[in-house]
């Protein structure tokens, strides 16, 4: 039982990480960016770069990591998404072939094969007598971290009231004198770095291969759902229910039908209360 | 239908129709098979998603639906092929329904998440239920409605010209219209007194009919059905084609689904490269092109407004 | 004779704000009725509560007799009560003539054949027919009022609510919409209901007011009487204006 409750509670903390930074970038800027699974996989893979093929030291190179992929989310959102801003489908359409690009350029260059990506704990730690992978624990500790630095910088800091005025009106927020464009890619950043950290960290246990950012992308896509486009309260505790009804079928049922979870949860809350447990209304 | 259309259009069938028994190559004529497939999928698809503005992002579980409904019958009862057809159309319909309903009053990244959604579970249930559905091998050994290569070809193109045929005159009917008035505005058309909901779920249900066919043809071609055929990439690369043809035309979806199967198909000689530069060429004309890119060209092609 | 429509104890809340309170009142067929009130004062929800864009909570609305609480929107419009809105709405995406189109496909019209003659006849009687193919983008906003008040009769209404109809218009255009709105009326005898706020073309236009403030109905009466009483005075100026005046 405490077995599941652990587990349970890292899952939750992984797809937390990931459902936050697409919640945030929609909420903001109403971008559905399609190519966050593809931060979170490219942020795997740089990880597995620069600890496996370059030797860098474990802390360099999630710093490294991280840092890549925050820029990479912000070029995309400069060169790519900005300019085409008003028509929803085609950001939603460039967004996605990034993603389907940087698939195609990782498997490229790794292969179709699971990578190992090296963990930071590589010791089992003893929880109450149930014996837990040390990484994992690390996983929902730096989430915890993560998410709450997050949450305090936008609640508590001038940059971070900027980007709420926009995330309400950027219209407004922009005669107030706040550079609505420059948050948008601020936030795509902050984003892109929430998922690159997520595949950073989750990478050692997780598997890690070219298709990763699909099935990332589903279970992000529930919680956010689930939770409410565009609240960030509502992503994590939709992550907890997300992540432990997932747990909970793979331990006590099927671990095959996990993927199902998170799609029958999207049609039940899209058929049900599709604004989610948290967001704003949203029938046409 | 202005002359210099009417003229561009016979030049697009005649070559159509004439290029595959000029190249008298069986792998090739597969290949417009599979065009004129992706034809009539896309033309189906933009037939809602483009006159009504709500894209569809679930076009996969129609297709996989008709797909499916072929392997039923003829792959495990073995009835005759032909009669694919109809249930496989039926059994889209059915979908388009059943989707319809609970998620069409949703706004537009919603309906595009549910749809994605409906798909994907189909997916999850068609590997899960193997006892059934032949999990992710699928169902084999379905007969073909039509032996000679060239001779089913035939039957799809002429099929994919009867779609669009179709589907562009309901388009510029009265139903086209008020699709187009519901792109606009919702609100105002049931000012306007119309029945919105009636006409989204219709158009929704006309759009999975004819993915259903192409789905049912699409199965006897392969002669097997898998999970695949409701994969999200599908459905995906459905609205790329109607986005690359030009949304809203109708026949430049179709047009773009026959041109970037092409694209494809001409880029084996790419090796592993192959998929990676296709989405890179997408990206650009995504970019800059808004409009699409075969329309505006014949467009441009054409001169003016004939 | 019974009214045309009655409309007895409407209610409406939106947690915690009562918008819409206790309302009632008759038109009778043929009349222009105004319906003044300050911002808030809950005539735009009583308009969506009469033409099935927002649920009641309590009372009873009945055009011809028949109930039309919580019929939905294209329903009422089939049975005669058409409205426009507030900021103008037009089908973006299409020109003129199809915007009036699309009100003539409403089933009520039964069209058929003789749908081009109606639109065409529709576009002549709003000032429109020169303008026909014209986009929609392009209108300057006293045109799209047009528009909109085009489409609303093309599914020919017996009841035509009318939301803030002058809103937005420069000196010029409004006295035409005038003129427009009371041809409209003589022409084809309608019942119209005008929500506004411009206090000189209302009360050229209409033959009762009926006032509201904070959801609920204040005065009904003359428009002479009406811009006289006191409490529609304070709903305006605020309290302790009467010891003034």
């Amino acid at each position: 039982m405490l077995t599941v409750l652990i587990y349970g509670a890292v899952t939750s903390a992984v797809l937390a990480m990931l459902a936050v930074g697409f919640t945030l970038i929609f909420g903001v800027a109403r971008i559905l960016n399609l190519a966050h699974g593809a931060f979170y996989a490219l942020g795997a893979y740089c990880a597995y770069s620069f600890t496996a093929l370059l030797k860098l030291p474990l802390i360099v190179s999630a710093a490294l990591s991280v840092a890549l992929v925050a820029v990479f989310g912000m070029a995309m959102e400069r060169v790519l998404v900005r300019p085409l801003r008003q028509s929803s489908l085609a950001v939603l359409m460039i967004t996605l072939t990034v993603a389907l690009t940087l698939e195609q350029v990782l498997f490229i260059a790794f292969g179709s094969q699971s990578k190992n990506v090296p963990a930071f704990v590589n010791f089992p730690i003893n929880v109450h007598g149930v014996s837990v992978d040390g990484q994992r624990l690390l996983a929902l500790a730096i989430a915890v971290v993560l998410i709450g630095a997050l949450w305090l910088f936008i609640q508590r800091t001038r940059l971070g009231s900027a980007i709420l005025a926009v995330s309400q009106d950027p219209e407004a927020a922009q005669y107030m004198g706040i550079p609505a464009n420059r948050i948008f890619t601020i936030v795509m950043g902050l984003s892109a770095a929430l998922a690159g950290a997520a595949g950073v960290i989750a990478g050692p246990f997780l598997s890690v291969r070219p298709t990763m950012d699909q099935t990332a992308m589903i279970t992000a896509f529930s919680v956010v759902i689930v939770g409410g486009l565009g609240s960030i309260p509502g992503s994590i505790l939709a992550a907890c229910i997300i992540g432990y009804s997932q747990t909970f079928v793979a331990f006590y049922l099927n671990p095959e039908w996990t993927g199902t979870v998170s799609l029958v949860a999207i049609l039940l809350t899209l058929v049900l209360r599709p604004s989610g447990l948290m967001g704003r209304v949203v029938n046409a | 239908m202005g002359k210099r259309n009417m003229a561009g259009a016979a030049v697009l069938l005649a070559l159509l129709a004439g290029l595959p028994p000029l190249l008298h190559n069986h792998y090739l004529t597969g290949v417009f098979i599979v065009c004129a497939i992706d034809g009539i999928w896309a033309a189906s698809w933009d037939f809602f998603s483009g006159l009504t503005g709500r894209e569809n992002f679930g076009h996969a579980l129609f297709i996989g639906g008709g797909a499916y409904a072929a392997a039923f019958l003829n792959g495990n009862f073995g009835l005759n092929p032909w009669f694919s057809i109809p249930a496989g159309i039926a059994v889209a319909v059915v979908l388009g329904l059943l989707v319809g309903f609970p998620t069409l009053r949703l706004k537009g990244p919603y309906f595009a998440l549910a749809t994605l959604a409906s798909a994907a579970i189909m997916q999850q249930v068609a590997i899960n239920l193997w006892q059934y559905t032949g999990g992710s091998e699928g169902i084999y050994g379905l007969d073909t409605l039509i032996e000679s290569s060239l001779g089913f070809y035939y039957l799809v193109l002429g099929i994919m010209v009867a779609t669009v045929v179709v589907l562009s005159l309901i388009a510029k009917s009265r139903w086209g219209t008020i699709m187009r008035a519901i792109k606009g505005d919702e609100t105002a058309c049931q000012a306007a007194g119309i029945n919105v909901t009636f006409y989204k779920i219709a158009s929704l249900a006309l759009s999975a009919a004819f993915a259903g066919l192409g789905g049912v043809l699409f199965a006897h071609y392969q002669q097997a059905v898998t999970p695949d055929d409701f994969d999200v990439f599908l459905s995906i690369s459905v609205i790329i084609m109607a986005y690359v043809g030009g949304i809203g035309t109708i026949w430049g979806a179709a047009c773009g689904g026959i041109l970037l199967n092409l694209m494809l198909e001409l880029m084996r000689g790419l090796g592993e490269y192959r998929l990676w530069v296709y989405y890179v060429i997408l990206m650009v004309v995504l970019f800059f092109m808004r409009e699409g890119f075969v329309a505006p060209l014949w467009r441009r092609l054409r001169g003016g407004d004939a | 004779m019974s009214a045309l429509l009655e409309v007895e104890g409407l209610t409406k809340r939106f947690s915690g704000v009562t918008a819409v309170k206790d309302v009632s009142f008759t038109l009778e067929a043929g009349e222009i009725t105004g319906v003044l009130g300050p911002n808030g004062a809950g005539k735009t929800t009583l308009f969506n509560l009469l033409t099935g864009f927002l649920p009641s909570d309590a009372g009873a609305a009945r055009f011809e007799g028949k109930s039309i609480l919580g019929a939905a929107p294209h329903a009422i419009v089939n049975r005669g009560v058409a409205r426009t809105f507030q900021l103008c709405r037009p089908f973006y995406g299409m020109t003129v003539r199809e915007n009036v189109v699309v009100g003539c496909l409403a089933p009520r019209v039964h069209a058929g054949g003789g749908l081009e003659q109606r639109v065409a006849e529709i576009l002549e009687e709003v000032g429109l027919a020169h303008k026909a193919a014209q986009p929609v983008e392009i209108l300057p906003y006293g045109d799209l009022r047009r528009l909109e008040i085009a489409r609303a009769l093309a599914t020919r209404p017996q009841l035509l609510l009318l939301d803030e109809p002058f809103a937005g218009l420069g000196a010029g255009e409004i006295e035409p919409l005038v003129q427009l709105i009371r041809q409209l009326h003589d022409s084809q005898g309608l019942t119209i209901l005008i929500i506004e706020h411009k206090l000189r073309e209302f009360m050229q236009l209409v033959s009762r007011v009926i006032a509201m403030d904070f959801g609920e109905v204040i005065a009904i009466g003359a428009p002479g009487d009406i811009v006289r009483h006191p409490r529609v005075i304070e709903s305006y100026i605020g309290k302790g204006a009467n010891a003034i005046a």
